[in-house]
């Protein structure tokens, strides 16, 4: 078993080693002393941006594809009117059943799949299975060679916070310079993940997303990632804790920049944008015909929202005429 | 059926159940399917067993990607329907 999982896991480490040895032999040209600890730190955090930059065409995808199902939207309206004020477990059933067939429809979806995170998943296990290997001063699969993991091995931030230490030795053997860089990189991963969670779930999010029993849930748990990352933090080196911060730093510019520019249609956030974009217009002075775009893009959401009414009438009509 | 046979499935469950308490509400919905990936693997589990449960709910995470069209996507129909209690354990064939 472990022989397969290190057979899969072994051209991600590859990847993250020749990552990781570029961005150092790219410092240590730029005349920066390659036994550091910034320089691996810089290393990792090069490596980070990497990863998640080639990540980015998923996450534009999917803001395209839940903009496309905005054109949905009067259907997915229907669903929800005949679904109106019913709480039980089999009309829930019913109306996520036929909601997702009407995306599928649709040729849309606002959904991601869980693929964006399950990536990121072998990617940290490779990074961790890289630094532990050269921790020990052994060589890893391809560019990661012993001189280099030896660098790693005595690569100490500022020289006093060795990157191969965890929380756990800080304790352990009273090094007051680890406990408070892990104390502090603990501290600012839960802010940044707090922030981003919160900005996700208070502003993208649309009333009928909000009306949801998972986001309740969703709620409550935010409470309880803080735990989460100090556990890890307890059990993982430095220098791989460095890469979840840059990470979710990476995240968090990445949430502000579509609460901003993407937000979700109908969220609190699109709203905002809208109103933001419409004092803007108000205050470049009176020219009615250059707004003519937006005002455009506006107008359709009114004549959905009123477009209900006729709606429900007929799904009346047609129930009377079923009674006769 | 004998309670023995159904125990390898029953624990597959435990974990499905602890998982979707706990961490799906985490990242919210985001599954392109109906049921979602972790539902479709515990019917699966329930209605199939553990061995083919488990082969099936890896096939539908596989299917899930943003790329797929999604829609509603239910298990293969069992040779015999097995009953469960409220918390999603089996507790016999129906």
């Amino acid at each position: 078993m472990p022989d397969i999982v290190g057979l899969l896991m072994w051209p991600i480490k590859w990847v993250l080693e020749a990552i990781l040895a570029g961005a150092h032999w790219v410092l240590e040209s730029l005349g920066m002393d390659p036994f550091s600890g910034l320089v691996w730190v810089l290393s990792i955090a090069s490596l980070t941006l990497v990863v998640r930059t080639a990540m980015i065409p998923l996450t534009v995808r999917q803001i395209h594809s839940s903009r496309k199902a905005l054109e949905v939207a009067p259907e997915i309206k229907k669903i929800q009117d005949k679904y109106r004020g019913k709480k039980d477990q089999f009309s829930r059933e019913a109306m996520q059943r036929e909601t997702m067939e009407a995306y599928r429809k649709a040729g849309t979806n606002p959904f991601a799949s869980c693929l964006p995170l399950l990536i990121q998943m072998p990617i940290f296990f490779g990074l961790v299975t890289v630094l532990t290997e050269a921790n020990r001063g052994n060589a890893g699969v391809g560019f990661m060679v012993t001189s280099l993991a030896d660098q790693f091995r005595a690569a100490s931030l500022f020289d006093l916070v060795p990157l191969n230490m965890t929380m756990q030795h800080g304790f352990e053997q009273g090094n007051v310079p680890v406990i408070i860089t892990a104390v502090l990189m603990t501290l600012i991963m839960c802010a940044t993940q707090f922030y981003t969670q919160l900005q996700i779930m208070s502003k993208n999010q649309t009333p009928q997303m909000k009306e949801s029993p998972m986001y309740k849930q969703q709620r409550i748990l935010l409470y309880i990632i803080p735990v989460f990352l100090l556990i890890s933090a307890w059990a993982f080196p430095l220098a791989t804790m460095f890469y979840w911060l840059v990470s979710n730093l990476f995240t968090l510019v990445q949430q502000l920049i579509i609460i901003n520019r993407l937000p979700n249609p109908g969220s609190d956030a699109a709203l905002a944008r809208e109103a933001r974009l419409a004092r803007k217009r108000q205050r470049m002075g009176l020219e009615p015909e250059e707004t003519d775009a937006p005002a455009e893009e506006s107008a359709p959401v009114i004549v959905n929202t009123q477009r209900q009414q006729p709606k429900r009438k007929t799904t009346k009509s047609q129930r009377e005429g079923g009674g006769k | 059926m004998s309670a023995f046979v159904l125990i390898p499935r029953n624990v597959c469950i435990a974990i499905l159940v602890a998982y979707r308490t706990v961490v799906s509400p985490l990242y919210g919905d985001v599954c392109r399917y109906y049921p979602s990936c972790s539902s479709y693997t515990l019917q699966a589990i329930q209605q199939h067993g553990a061995v083919r449960g488990i082969w099936m709910g890896a096939r539908r995470i596989i299917r899930c990607h943003p790329w797929a069209a999604g829609g509603v996507d239910d298990i293969p129909s069992p040779r015999r329907t097995m009953t469960t209690t409220r918390l999603g354990f089996v507790s016999g064939a129906a």
